[in-house]
């Protein structure tokens, strides 16, 4: 067999589409099986535009002229599978009578594939977000039951180790005939107007570097000094218990329901840690909340009763009234204060 | 026991990629259900296959039991059909080395939504 033979033979079925065309008329000269087995054969003087209706010819003569090549695609069903074929004409040059080589390429897998991707990750992508937003409220959550630094060793660790904070102080709020209100009121409301209160004391404190530990019922808990230790920290819980009281009191002037409390500013020191495996909580213990439970109960309604020690640290910027000694969480008796809203006096006095 | 799903088990994405061109290509080919995809698109059916399989084998999709129905209606498949398409995907599943107890597995799943496909 003759090397042109043997070249015939392998144009003929290798598994690429082989045409030739007359570049100024289009009809083709030769195709081989795989052409014809795509698009049929090109009988007698048939020309491009009889295998493939709708082509662009102008397009194919302007980038052939321009550039010696062009390419694009066709779609067709075989069967019900579409198959997508690229077309690639190359303009033979010095050659007369000039032809246009094509070259199709069944590129259908390519473009399952294409699409099989495109559904992936589009499904992917999907989860990806539903993840990242299921992960921020767990954080959320989270962060809703222990201060930001603590959670984030709780992330890193998994664990938290219990921490000594000192000196501290502890501010500690109840509010007076709670569970006459929890009766007579809807516990719809009583949820609401609480869930609204505690969320503005969340915000006051935070203000002035308050971290609220808990609330437990409408026993409400907050913390200066912790994480981060502050030389502030009694100054932070007394600015803090102020506005608590000066809110309360504008609120009660335009509610129709009236919200009393009690606060007892204590200093000392707490343990921080993480309580429980399954329904874990942030939570502090130490005779800094045992000092503070114990003076909010010596306050008289809309009053804030404030620790010796502590007052001693706050004399110079607020106004504190002594209120007798008392005996606190079994220690001997010592004096105890109540802390004034300068403000208050101010304006009154002017 | 362990909490993996077949698509983790078989190798995620890039083996069950396989297997949804296998499915793809038989379905085409089959004159039984072949026929109920002539004129739909051919990204559409890729992209129907691949959720299709992936949902089946617990991969990162999942068809409500609602939507099945929907994609269904007014389709006239028959029990035929449907037994059909088991065959198709039994098979498929085995080539792709499935063991059996889990070609078995998927299967239940399918024969469990047969009400919300067949009219």
């Amino acid at each position: 067999m003759s090397i042109e033979a043997i070249n015939e033979q392998l144009l003929r079925a290798i598994g690429v589409g082989v045409a030739l065309l007359g570049r100024k008329t289009l009809q083709f000269h030769f195709h081989n099986d795989t052409f014809e087995e795509w698009f049929g054969n090109p009988n007698g003087p048939a020309t491009l535009q009889d295998i493939f209706t709708d082509f662009d010819v102008e397009e194919l003569n302007k980038s052939l002229n321009e550039t010696g090549r062009y390419t694009t695609e066709v779609k067709f069903k075989k069967k019900r599978r579409t198959m997508v074929i690229a077309l690639d004409f190359t303009a033979t040059e010095d050659r007369e009578p000039e032809i246009a080589v094509l070259v199709c390429q069944n590129i259908t897998r390519i473009r399952e594939l294409e699409s099989m991707i495109d559904s992936y990750s589009m499904m992917v992508e999907r989860n990806t977000r539903e993840i990242k937003r299921e992960k921020e409220q767990v954080e959320k959550l989270l962060l809703n039951l222990m201060p930001r630094s603590v959670y984030e060793e709780y992330k890193t660790f998994g664990v938290v180790t219990p921490q000594l904070y000192e000196p501290v102080s502890v501010l500690m709020l109840d509010f007076v005939g709670f569970s006459e209100t929890v009766t007579t009121l809807d516990p719809s409301v009583t949820v609401t107007e609480l869930n609204d209160i505690y969320s503005s004391f969340d915000r006051i404190g935070e203000q002035f570097g308050c971290e609220r530990i808990k609330t437990i019922g409408d026993a409400y808990i907050t913390v200066a000094g912790l994480p981060d230790p502050t030389p502030d920290h009694a100054r932070a819980t007394a600015n803090a218990a102020i506005r608590f009281v000066r809110y309360l009191e504008r609120r009660n002037a335009s509610h129709p329901h009236q919200w009393q409390c009690r606060i007892g500013l204590g200093t000392g020191s707490v343990v921080g840690s993480v309580v429980g495996i399954q329904k874990y909580v942030y939570d502090i213990f130490g005779p800094a909340v045992n000092h503070a439970t114990m003076l909010q109960s010596f306050s008289d309604p809309m009053q804030i009763s404030v620790q010796d020690e502590m007052a001693r640290a706050l004399s110079e910027q607020f106004e504190l009234e002594n209120i007798g000694e008392k005996s606190i969480s079994g220690m001997p008796d010592q004096p105890v204060w109540r802390l004034l809203d300068n403000r208050k006096g101010i304006s009154a006095a002017g | 026991m362990s909490d993996k799903t077949l698509f983790e088990k078989y190798g995620g994405f890039s083996s069950v990629s396989k297997v949804v061109l296998a499915f793809y290509d038989t379905l085409l080919d089959s004159d039984e259900i072949g026929p109920f995809f002539d004129d739909i698109d051919m990204s559409r059916m890729v992209d129907h296959q691949t959720k299709f399989i992936s949902s089946l084998l617990g991969g990162p999709a999942s068809y409500s039991d609602v939507q099945l129905r929907q994609f269904h209606r007014n389709l006239d498949i028959t029990n035929a059909h449907f037994d059909e398409l088991k065959a198709v995907l039994e098979e498929t599943l085995a080539n792709h080395g499935f063991e059996p107890a889990d070609v078995r597995i998927a299967l239940e799943a399918i024969e469990a939504r047969r009400e919300l496909i067949v009219d």
